[in-house]
């Protein structure tokens, strides 16, 4: 019997050599596979399982299972030693959270995965936190959930919300710097510069045609034509940004879109032919006096909105910001008689 | 139509234009509906005399229906909401008229529009019409309206006649019929027909009770047979309200009196931009006679019209070009004003061709409405109506800029803008300028307004407007600016997120929005108070538990601008009601201005501190009114668009 069990030891160190050296660490190998290393003598089934029952005993497979079947994969040499070392609860909770990869799980889900009681589970993360074997993370789409994941793992963009998000906040100022080179780089790609000798025809043509004069110092800028095939692109903008040093990691492609589509919906940029293609609408030289303009009128917002959209006539009428609109009605308690925002706002529309 | 807000709006109107006593019988029409007049007279508690001469006068201007029924032999009277909202818009479409036709035709505009519908006849004899009139005040219905429209609309058939016969034949004035073509060619006015005074819904049933009452139409079964009364009827309405002038008036697709925009192109679209503000003093800056009118175009058909022949307003063509200005002012924040111009042309020639804004009564819900396209314009027309010393080059720049560009001396010359003003000789400048302009309308059909559309009919290009879309585009707007100037800029973007993708959850939107949680709660927590974002709870099991319930947030723009349009129509009502209380204020002041002796002559008896007065309670007055005709923009863009 020790003979046969040194022997199942013995074949069991080969076929974990062998999965090692044919196998890349992450195959998931049936039992064909094993079969087919020609390792076992006579391919003898009840020897290959007691092989492999041994090995997932060390640590060395673990034992998983796929459309009914049952199947392995190997462990390191090393987290094979790790384990080995641990408890079996240790052992059970590591290897629930293993299984989540770079997602991370969430502790109620780890308890009633392994069915541990509560105090053992705290335990048992609480040593492998110790060990330095496991991390806890912050879940962007649930802040308030303890979540855990393996310490060598880097949280994937799910959990961390993208580039955006720094320790699980939105960086808002990392956002505007970016936003705003980005709408400055796609304006001074889709408007055309009139170089310096030009640009005093320019000038007599728009005073011609009643437009305010363009003092001689500032740029003219012209849109390009229908069809005009120059206009940037996401990689040329995720190019221009990593380039730029404003940013500390390098932005991926997706992160780019995803601030490229933000502009859109601020009505900054458009997108052309689906997504191809992004176009500024308005010219570099606006864009600048906006963003120069921008910290000394945040704190009144009045100002600035009206400078934005036009006005129109609810927006004007002292009634489109009357707070008791609602229950007016004349004769009522709120009524256009005893109305407060009328004279203000007619002694300002006079400017008497 | 007829809410609280709408009604009380009518109301308001029709005392302002009319005085109370019309505004008493259309209440009270408005509040049950169709009357007989026993009912009627039962419900108002006025006295016969007042009753008939109200009634009357208010058919005259459109202001009710009436309709006898055959069957019971009784005629019921309706209000006409449509044509007491249209008391608002009638300075604007003055305005309107004057910047496209001249002051005589504005004048004469008003005269129609005071008279609410009147024949050729009676126009001939208006003396602020005729030819050499000093200049009085008219037709400033601001004045007159108190005392004259009683006895106007009661008895002016017989003034007409009376007048008619020692006066009309012997002078008659020159330009009034001119005018009155080019009008009438525009579709500014059109013919009165018996139909026009039932409403739309006693003519729509009347046809359908002629139809059906056919012999072959009987014959039919089922749903062939329901089919064919519901075309048949259709035909008859159009036929009975149809009212067109412009048929045989048109010259080349052009209506007459139209050659005039070529020498003021610019003057005018300048003069256009300005005046959109200004309502209540139309009548204060009468200049001098000297329209543009140019003494030829008599020459060419001076023909007068039938003098039989009774006019109105035809508010829907006014409709069609006043959502061209709007247009042109959407086209203004994206375009340079080259383009604009020749835009001004495309949107013109399309409105000569365009009967009304759209072919439904109610405006389609978004999502499901087809797409309904302008008559398409051949490029060659636009060429042709583009003021020729517009300069077309140097607005768009080159299709593929060099790098080196910026060392030549003229880099515009090889792009495809690239002609210079001075080769005009040239044989090719013809096909060039037809390119330009090509090139200019490309531009506007550019994302993201859509402003023009190409397309190919036989080889040749037109150009064409999708109207649904850029309806839509307005609507859009107008909501932005309203949720922007009340809820910041963060709320726009979640606004436009929401609209883009549907129905969303929290966590998606911040997603998508980029915006910190606290300020997108914060923001969405108000606008749901201010309605114009709501939330669905989805839930996952039959308990309804809220933790175990999804919340999708939505932007719904039909619902937001139905509420909208309610709220604007009361804030304009609030404004006339405020106009009213300040006038109730200066009661005793106003009253000595308005003595029959004081008025005209108030530099003689007003002391220089009344004045004064008199100047700011002028300005009051016009920046309230002006306001409703900015609101009135608004309710245009929202219900008429």
């Amino acid at each position: 019997m020790a003979s046969a069990g040194s022997q199942v030891a013995e074949l069991a160190s080969k076929l974990y050599d062998a999965c090692v050296n044919e196998f890349d660490p992450d195959h998931l190998f049936y039992q064909n596979d094993f079969l087919n290393l020609k390792i076992i003598p006579k391919n003898d089934v009840a020897l290959l399982l007691q092989c492999a029952q041994s090995l997932v005993d060390q640590n060395l497979f673990r034992l998983l299972q796929k459309d009914g079947k049952l199947t392995w994969r190997l462990i390191d040499r090393e987290d094979a030693e790790k384990l080995r070392n641990l408890t079996p609860d240790e052992a059970m909770v590591y290897n629930v959270i293993h299984s989540t990869g770079r997602t991370g799980i969430w502790v109620r889900h780890i308890g009633s995965r392994t069915n541990l009681h509560k105090s053992i589970l705290d335990r048992c993360l609480k040593s492998l936190e110790g060990k330095n074997y496991i991390k806890s993370l912050h879940n962007v789409k649930y802040p308030s959930r303890k979540m855990y994941m393996l310490a060598g793992l880097a949280p994937s963009e799910e959990v961390t919300g993208g580039a955006w998000f720094t320790d699980g906040v939105l960086d808002a100022n990392f956002i505007n710097t970016v936003a705003g080179f980005i709408e400055f780089t796609v304006s001074k790609m889709s408007w055309y510069e009139v170089p310096a000798s030009e640009s005093g025809r320019n000038k007599r043509i728009k005073t011609a045609s009643g437009k305010a004069d363009v003092k001689s110092d500032e740029k003219t800028y012209l849109p390009y034509p229908h069809g005009y095939k120059g206009y940037p692109n996401v990689e040329m903008i995720t190019s221009a940004v990593n380039s730029s040093g404003i940013t500390p990691v390098r932005l991926g492609e997706e992160s780019v879109v995803q601030l490229m589509e933000m502009l859109c919906y601020d009505n900054k940029l458009v997108s052309l032919g689906a997504g191809e293609f992004y176009r500024s609408l308005q010219s570099p030289s606006v864009i600048q006096a906006n963003q120069k303009r921008k910290p000394p009128t945040e704190g009144d917002d009045l100002a600035v909105v009206n400078k934005h959209l036009v006005k129109n006539g609810m927006t004007e009428a002292p009634c489109g910001q009357c707070p008791v609109f609602r229950l007016c009605s004349p004769g009522g308690a709120v009524s256009p008689e005893t109305c407060e925002y009328f004279d203000p706002w007619l002694s300002n529309g006079l400017g008497f | 139509m007829t809410t609280q807000c709408s009604s009380e709006l009518c109301m308001l109107l029709i005392e302002d234009n009319f005085g109370e006593l019309f505004a008493r019988i259309f209440t009270v029409l408005q509040r049950y509906e169709r009357l007989t007049l026993p009912r009627l007279k039962f419900y108002s508690r006025l006295t016969d005399r007042q009753l008939n001469n109200g009634i009357s006068a208010m058919i005259q201007h459109h202001l009710v229906y009436h309709f006898t029924s055959v069957e019971e032999n009784n005629t019921y009277y309706e209000a006409n909401p449509q044509a007491a909202y249209y008391l608002v818009r009638s300075g604007k479409i003055l305005q309107h008229v004057d910047n496209r036709l001249g002051e005589y035709a504005a004048k004469v505009m008003e005269a129609i529009m005071f008279l609410g519908h009147t024949s050729i006849t009676h126009l001939e004899t208006l003396p602020q019409l005729q030819p050499n009139q000093p200049l009085t005040n008219g037709v400033n219905y601001d004045e007159e309206r108190p005392e004259t429209n009683g006895e106007t609309n009661g008895d002016h058939e017989e003034e007409a006649s009376e007048t008619n016969g020692d006066h009309a034949v012997s002078q008659k004035p020159a330009r009034l019929h001119p005018t009155l073509k080019s009008l009438a060619s525009h579709g500014y006015i059109h013919r009165v027909r018996e139909g026009h005074f039932q409403s739309p819904n006693d003519n729509w049933l009347d046809c359908n009770r002629i139809v059906s009452s056919r012999p072959d139409v009987k014959a039919m079964k089922g749903k062939q047979q329901q089919a064919e009364i519901e075309e048949k009827s259709k035909n008859m309405v159009k036929e009975r309200t149809e009212g067109d002038l412009s048929r045989g008036l048109m010259f080349n697709g052009l209506p007459q009196g139209v050659k005039r925009m070529f020498g003021g192109a610019s003057g005018s679209t300048n003069a256009q931009k300005g005046t959109n503000d200004v309502n209540g003093d139309h009548a204060e800056d009468e200049e001098d006679e000297g329209n543009d009118w140019s003494e030829d175009e008599d020459g060419i058909d001076s023909a007068p019209m039938d003098s039989n022949l009774i006019v109105r307003v035809n508010y829907e063509k006014l409709d069609v070009a006043l959502r061209n200005t709007q247009i042109l002012e959407l086209a203004r924040q994206c375009a340079p004003p080259v383009s604009l111009e020749i835009y001004d042309c495309l949107l013109r020639r399309i409105e000569y061709q365009t009967p009304r804004c759209r072919d439904t009564y109610e405006i389609p819900r978004e999502g499901e409405e087809g797409e309904q396209y302008s008559a398409p314009i051949q490029l060659s027309a636009i060429v042709n109506d583009v003021d020729p010393n517009l300069d077309l080059t140097g607005c768009i720049g080159p299709m593929n800029p060099t790098p080196t560009s910026n060392r030549r001396k003229r880099p515009l010359d090889d792009g495809t803008n690239g002609v210079n003003g001075d080769d005009h000789e040239d044989e090719s400048t013809e096909v060039n300028r037809a390119y330009q302009i090509d090139q200019h309308l490309s531009y506007l059909s550019q994302a993201p307004f859509n402003l023009t559309t190409k397309h190919n009919i036989g080889g040749l290009d037109t150009w064409r407007i999708a109207f649904r879309g850029i309806a839509r585009k307005l609507r859009h707007l107008e909501l932005e600016r309203m949720i922007e100037s009340r809820y910041g800029d963060v709320a726009l973007r979640v606004i436009r997120v929401l609209h883009a993708k549907g129905r969303l959850d929290e966590k998606r939107l911040q997603e998508i929005s980029l915006l910190p949680f606290k300020d997108l709660r914060q923001t969405l927590a108000s606008m749901q108070t201010g309605g114009f974002v709501d939330l669905q709870e989805v839930p996952r099991d039959a308990q309804r538990q809220p933790s175990k319930t999804i919340y999708l947030w939505y932007y719904d723009p039909d619902r937001v601008c139905s509420s909208i349009l309610e709220d604007t129509y009361k804030a304009m009502s609030r404004c006339l009601q405020r106009i009213k209380f300040e006038r109730e204020r200066e009661k005793d002041f106003l009253e000595k201005t308005e003595r029959t002796d004081v008025k005209g002559h108030e530099e003689e008896f007003l002391s220089e501190a009344e004045l004064e007065h008199l100047r700011n309670w002028k300005a009051k007055e016009a920046l309230l009114l002006a306001e409703v005709s900015r609101l009135d923009d608004m309710v245009a863009v929202f219900r008429d668009y």
